[in-house]
């Protein structure tokens, strides 16, 4: 037998001491890691889908509040005409306009 | 040889650890002390026979654990596994430790002394205790890649495609690291044959 094949025969006797005698970690430093687990696992989600979902429909509401609430009185005009009589000022619709168009002397346009 | 695969990879009723590492996203603090029970104490062996130091083993394995809290979000499963994800940071931050410790001396492996004694002799009367210490020694005076390579090799059990995997190089590269290693570790315990008792040895009747 060569000297560098007994070497290698030395070398892996040594290798085999060592994974035999393997470095363990012990229980304390072990609990210490799982410790760091926990506290991991119990940190606040970042930016669940729910919390995302909430904020679209939000987005949604908003940019169909005003469109929404223009089109429900259309409709209630339309359907109910008589129930916007007791909204409008004792039935005169000129002094309705004159108060919607202030500056404006409406009556004398309607005189000319 | 051990083989690491049984170290790794997780037995037929067990849960893999890219499933325990979901469930500890999702909020499952047991799922992530399941992991720690299964890599804790592989990563230590892993960085306290690189470094030789149990304390900056500790620091590492910590280290490595935190990482692999922080993004288990956003793991991709079938991208690779944890354990050689885990090993792989390991890995990186022993060679970081290394690479700061300027002040341990290195043995000129070029200027070792032919071999003037048997160190298969030597190495046969020795207790199992004595050989691990001696191996430890030796593998301290080889350069980061080697020593790492070394390890995981024939220490920790992975094949030369794991290690590949793990060190992001070629299987060719692992290796000419792992042979390269080896020829060190002979010269380095050849260099240390008086500590060894070579010489006492060779005294003897």
């Amino acid at each position: 037998m060569t000297g560098n094949s007994r070497d290698d025969i030395a070398l892996e006797t040594l290798f085999a001491a060592g994974r035999s005698e393997r470095p363990l970690p012990s229980g304390e430093f072990l609990d210490r890691i799982a410790a760091s687990a926990d506290a991991g696992a119990a940190r606040p989600a970042p930016a669940t889908l729910p919390v995302l979902r909430l904020a679209w429909l939000g987005r949604v509401f908003a940019a169909s509040g005003l469109s929404g609430a223009a089109a429900l009185g259309v409709w209630i005009g339309f359907v109910m005409p008589e129930a916007l009589d007791a909204l409008t000022l004792g039935g005169d619709d000129t002094v309705a306009l004159a108060t919607f168009l202030p500056g404006t002397d409406l009556e004398a346009i309607l005189n000319e | 040889m051990e083989d690491n695969a049984t170290l790794v990879a997780p037995h037929a009723d067990e849960v893999p650890d890219t499933a325990l590492l979901v469930a500890f996203s999702n909020g499952d603090a047991q799922a992530g002390r399941q992991l720690v029970a299964r890599l804790g104490p592989m990563l230590f062996g892993y960085a306290a026979r690189v470094l030789g130091d149990h304390g900056e083993a500790e620091d590492v394995v910590q280290e490595t654990m935190l990482r692999l809290w922080k993004m288990a979000p956003d793991w991709r499963q079938g991208e690779a596994k944890v354990s050689t994800w885990a090993y792989r940071v390991t890995m990186n931050l022993c060679s970081d430790r290394l690479r700061q410790r300027q002040a341990r001396p290195q043995v000129a492996l070029e200027s070792v002394a032919e071999p003037a004694a048997d160190l298969a002799s030597v190495v046969d009367i020795m207790t199992a205790r004595q050989r691990s210490e001696t191996l430890d020694a030796a593998l301290s005076v080889l350069p980061d890649r080697q020593r790492q390579a070394v390890v995981m090799r024939h220490l920790e059990g992975f094949s030369n495609p794991e290690i590949a995997e793990i060190m992001d190089i070629g299987v060719e590269a692992v290796e000419s690291l792992t042979a390269r290693g080896k020829r060190a570790l002979k010269k380095a315990l050849y260099g240390k044959r008086e500590e060894l008792g070579f010489e006492d040895d060779r005294k003897q009747p």
